[in-house]
């Protein structure tokens, strides 16, 4: 509990957190709307009372999320890779000599406030969305709901696992870049190629992982067992940054 | 109490830290002295586990470090000022670090006072601090757990005489309250004026661990020689080095000699037919003591006609 009160207050007290929450809020606000713009543009029945071409706020928000979680990834791995850039990794061992303990406090404080910012930018999003959309969206209360929590819940999971990812690798740089690989374009390029072990493959990574988890359908997997596989991941990640912070000299 | 145990580090081919063993001792200033790559840097941070040995084991009370719950009550350290997040503020720093081993917020404040740095200081980002404010800060973040073991890594780096004079108070308060100090610096004036003791390295081994004024009187005397002829000069100097004695060169036409006598040096500056115009023999300082103890030691010697500090 001291360790994670101890992350909390370095986090909060630099001020490029805050600027980079601002910075995912006001992203989120943008990509909501002009994804929003979009659909009520591209529909073509001029008669919501129909249904055709009415979407619900939650795949808005999904749908901008891909671009939105780089700000949010962004306050994962800083978390540990300042660390190592500004040399305060060395106070932070000699406070507390146990490298599990770090990541693990490091962790908690990650996945709580991505969670917190994950509730905000799913309310700014639903927001921005509903109003450029009108009487175009649909915002079930149960539905909405239940995607800004697996929005939130899919960031937290991503926000620990950049930050194991950040502890292995110690620059921000090459974790973001390792990010965007493992997130977008390793599964993308497996999906190219029109074979089955390759889908099944691409399937399991975290990216697709989470997208299965936040649109809830049941293929290939249901919403549960990507909320797994992403915790799985976020785990190894964690685990790889414990030993290569106990082996490494700091 | 620090207790290393044959503390050794490899660096690939290089050997840092050879076989350390040394008890560091409560109540008193230790000095740990060394030329640039001793090893005293490696050494410190092997005592804190922030490298791991390649062999033998680094002691605080009886404890390895990284198995120590709460480290900050057991020992301070000061390491290089560096460790500072450039837009973090002193204050929160400090508040950081209590937080992690439950030391409550008005400690701090304490701290804060104790080393000399007011609000506004301490409300500054680290980056717009002095080397001087940021040592400063390093010493108060070493007291927050009001450890009975205390570890500066060259403390008095980028400060100023008052500064150093205070750093110097301190660490004798320090240890006449009981603590262990424990201080390095390549400073050697001013640990003749600090330490009470002194552990001396050399390319990571150890080379004497002994009360100061023993180190110092253990060189022996130093002879100083004047002449207003300094290629006879050089060639008393080379002759003087070959018999065994550390020559320093102390500016035109002069040398300071250590492993020698007055008697030695006077017959030999006779038989090269050397014009003197003194030949005195002073009492050592710390200075010329470490210098005669370092001399095979020293990974880059300065060039012919001894080491300069």
């Amino acid at each position: 509990m001291t360790t994670i009160r101890a992350e909390w207050t370095k986090l909060r007290t630099v001020r490029a957190t805050w600027w980079t929450v601002l910075a995912a809020v006001v992203l989120m606000a943008a990509t909501a709307g002009q994804l929003a713009i979009y659909v009520a543009n591209g529909n073509t029945n001029d008669d919501p009372s129909d249904d055709a071409g009415v979407v619900p706020l939650g795949s808005v928000l999904i749908d901008s999320l891909e671009l939105v979680q780089y700000a949010v990834l962004a306050l994962g791995l800083l978390m540990i890779t300042s660390e190592f850039t500004t040399g305060t990794i060395r106070t932070t061992l000699q406070c507390t000599p146990s490298r599990g303990r770090v990541l693990l406090a490091k962790a908690a404080v990650a996945a709580a406030v991505t969670f917190v910012l994950g509730l905000l930018l799913g309310a700014v999003g639903a927001l921005v969305a509903s109003l450029v959309l009108g009487e175009w969206g649909a915002a079930p209360v149960a539905g909405t709901l239940r995607d800004v929590v697996a929005l939130a819940t899919y960031l937290a999971l991503i926000g620990v696992l950049a930050l194991g990812l950040g502890a292995v690798l110690r620059s921000a740089v090459l974790t973001l870049t390792v990010l965007l690989a493992v997130l977008m374009i390793v599964p993308l390029s497996l999906r190219e190629p029109d074979i089955t072990a390759l889908h099944r493959i691409a399937d399991a990574f975290p990216g697709e992982a989470g997208q299965h988890l936040l649109a809830g359908d049941g293929q290939p997997y249901p919403p549960a067992v990507g909320l797994l596989l992403l915790a799985g991941w976020a785990a190894v990640a964690l685990l790889g940054g414990r030993a290569a912070l106990r082996r490494r000299d700091a | 109490m620090i207790t290393l145990r044959a503390l050794t580090k490899r660096f690939g081919e290089t050997t840092a830290v050879d076989e350390l063993t040394v008890d560091i001792g409560p109540g008193r200033v230790t000095g740990f002295l060394g030329p640039n790559g001793a090893g005293k840097s490696t050494t410190m941070r092997l005592i804190l586990g922030l490298d791991r040995p390649t062999g033998g084991q680094a002691l605080i009370g009886g404890q390895p470090y990284r198995k120590l719950r709460r480290p900050l009550h057991e020992i301070g350290a000061l390491l290089d000022a560096r460790t500072l997040h450039p837009a973090r503020s002193g204050r929160a720093h400090l508040s950081a670090m209590a937080a992690s081993n439950g030391i409550p917020d008005r400690r701090v404040e304490e701290v804060l006072a104790t080393v000399g740095l007011d609000d506004r200081a301490a409300a500054k980002p680290a980056r717009a601090l002095s080397l001087g404010m940021g040592q400063r800060l390093g010493i108060a973040g070493a007291l927050l757990g009001d450890p009975p073991v205390l570890m500066f890594d060259e403390p008095v780096n980028g400060l100023d005489p008052d500064g150093v004079r205070w750093i110097r108070q301190l660490s004798r308060s320090l240890a006449a309250e009981g603590r262990t100090v424990l201080i390095s610096s390549h400073l050697m004036s001013e640990m003749q004026q600090t330490a009470d003791w002194l552990v001396v390295l050399g390319q990571g081994r150890l080379i004497a661990d002994a009360p100061t004024a023993q180190v110092i009187a253990g060189s022996g005397l130093a002879v100083r020689v004047r002449s207003p002829r300094p290629t006879e000069l050089a060639a008393l100097a080379d002759r003087l080095t070959a018999a065994g004695a550390v020559v320093e060169s102390g500016g035109t036409g002069e040398l300071t000699v250590t492993g020698s006598t007055v008697e030695r040096v006077g017959e030999l500056a006779y038989e090269l037919g050397v014009p003197l115009h003194e030949l005195a023999s002073h009492e050592a300082s710390l200075e010329r003591a470490f210098m005669a103890l370092t001399a095979d030691h020293v990974e880059y010697p300065a060039g012919t006609g001894g080491a300069s500090a």
